[in-house]
């Protein structure tokens, strides 16, 4: 049995030895610089394309190219300035008609999985839509 | 084992046995909290001494969910009456020892994960963390540009199935499973979740995610067998042969995503079978995405834990979606540094 789901956390046990490192000691600096590469900031932009739901206004401009790392609260914060929204209007924002994404989402993990053509598409209604 | 034996016929959902069983350890996963009150916060009059409150929290719950239970032990313990009337659980938000604010959205599971994982690259700490998790709580202020959602049950069930409907895109390349279930089931999902009963979740939940194959209840496989492994398995002799549409190894991508220490999370499409037709591990998924620390060649620099275990290299990915992801159908993998050779839990 390798799992040990829902066992308790507070247990001291060792690490399956197939995950621990032959020469731990020399390892920690690396490993932290491959966290720093991790970390770097995604500096790709990528196009997004808004289309309005329902009674939403059209935008004379839609397609935009947007940072990569920016998060998808980023995104919705750009449309509700381009919209000219006040706080508190209401905005519902999708991917590809289907569901609203995280706001701490980035760009760029959206962009990955759900583009289409080369583009993101990000849907807004002035209601709830797709529930 | 025996004690966890699935206490209900998985035939009722056509889930083997051995995926519920899973499902039944992940969704009875438990993390101890404490809950501790800002200092500066505490009301005029408070029981000082009290204002900390311990909490076994459900893994696949969220810290919406514990509001009102932390509100009726502060109002009865802690505050003076003039005090427990003027609270506005609207305000409150929590926050972590280093000043992190603590997500509304996140599944409480992935919280302690995730700070096991940060701690993981502190120098100064001795080990992973043996005990609880502190969490402050604030009862004014509420940041809400880092919450980014509102406080409360309902927002926070908003964001639920918005996850659960990115998922099913994830998975099938539309929502249509989710979608086609009715208003009242869709709310038995997260009434599940907040009442913590398997069943009601998971006769819902049963309808939109994936299972294995009966045919292959022996997952995961035992290490030795992973080359044998190049077929799909609806090719494997003892299946009827017919492909399983809605298997966890038919889907697009099973739903997945990183956390490292400090952030970033990555997310990408994780197919449950590679180009020739060999099987996605997590050691494969992780050599592609994370070469650094899992160099293909030599001992990996950093671990993976899943719902809180150490999962194995060659757990399978679309066996990972289907047994060990989170009641909002999402794998979350959380990448922690190895130290001094053997860290202890």
């Amino acid at each position: 049995m390798a799992l040990t789901a829902g066992a308790p956390e507070s247990h001291s046990r060792p690490l399956p030895s197939v995950w621990t490192s032959a020469d731990a000691a020399g390892t920690m600096q690396e490993a932290l610089e491959a966290l720093d590469t991790y970390k770097k900031k995604d500096l790709t932009k990528v196009v997004v394309r808004f289309k309005a739901v329902g009674n939403a206004p059209i935008m004379k401009q839609n397609f935009y190219k947007i940072s990569a790392s920016n998060r998808f609260q980023a995104v919705i914060q750009f449309l509700r300035k381009e919209l000219g929204w006040k706080a508190g209007d209401p905005l519902f924002t999708y991917i590809n008609l289907a569901f609203s994404p995280a706001p701490d989402d980035t760009v760029a993990n959206l962009f990955k999985s759900f583009s289409t053509d080369g583009h993101l598409i990000v849907n807004y209604s002035t209601t709830a839509a797709w529930g | 084992m025996s004690t966890y034996a699935p206490r209900h016929a998985p035939s009722a959902f056509s889930t083997p046995a051995s995926t519920t069983l899973f499902r039944r350890l992940t969704w009875e996963g438990t993390v101890p909290l404490e809950i501790r009150v800002a200092s500066a916060e505490l009301p005029a009059n408070s029981d000082r001494g009290l204002e900390c409150y311990y909490i076994q929290a459900a893994r696949v719950s969220y810290l919406p969910l514990l509001v009102p239970e932390i509100k009726r032990f502060l109002s009865d313990v802690v505050f003076d009456e003039a005090a427990a009337q003027g609270i506005k659980e609207e305000d409150w938000w929590f926050e972590s020892e280093d000043g992190a604010v603590f997500r509304w959205h996140w599944p409480i599971g992935l919280i302690y994960d995730n700070h096991t994982i940060t701690m993981s690259t502190r120098p100064n700490t001795s080990a992973a963390p043996s005990g609880p998790l502190r969490l402050i709580l604030h009862l004014a202020s509420p940041p809400s540009e880092k919450l980014l959602l509102s406080p409360g049950s309902e927002a926070c069930k908003q964001a639920f199935m918005g996850q659960l409907k990115e998922a099913d895109f994830i998975r099938w390349g539309n929502t249509k499973r989710i979608t086609g279930l009715r208003k009242a089931e869709q709310d038995g999902l997260w009434e599940g979740i907040k009442e913590h009963n398997f069943d009601e979740y998971w006769r819902v939940a049963s309808k939109v995610t994936p299972t294995t194959s009966p045919a292959r209840s022996q997952s995961p496989p035992p290490p030795s067998s992973v080359s044998m492994h190049t077929r799909p398995p609806s090719a494997d002799p003892g299946s009827n042969g017919a492909p399983d549409r809605d298997g966890a190894y038919s889907v697009r991508s099973v739903p997945v995503r990183i956390y490292l220490p400090d952030g970033p999370v990555m997310q990408d499409l994780v197919p449950p079978l590679l180009e020739d037709g060999s099987i996605n591990t997590l050691s494969r998924f992780l050599d592609t995405h994370l070469p650094l620390l899992f160099p293909a060649d030599r001992a990996p620099l950093a671990y993976a834990l899943i719902q809180g275990v150490l999962a194995p290299p060659e757990a399978e990915m679309a066996w990972l979606g289907a047994c060990l992801a989170g009641a909002d159908g999402w794998v979350n993998i959380c990448v922690g540094l190895l130290r001094e050779g053997i860290p202890r839990f």
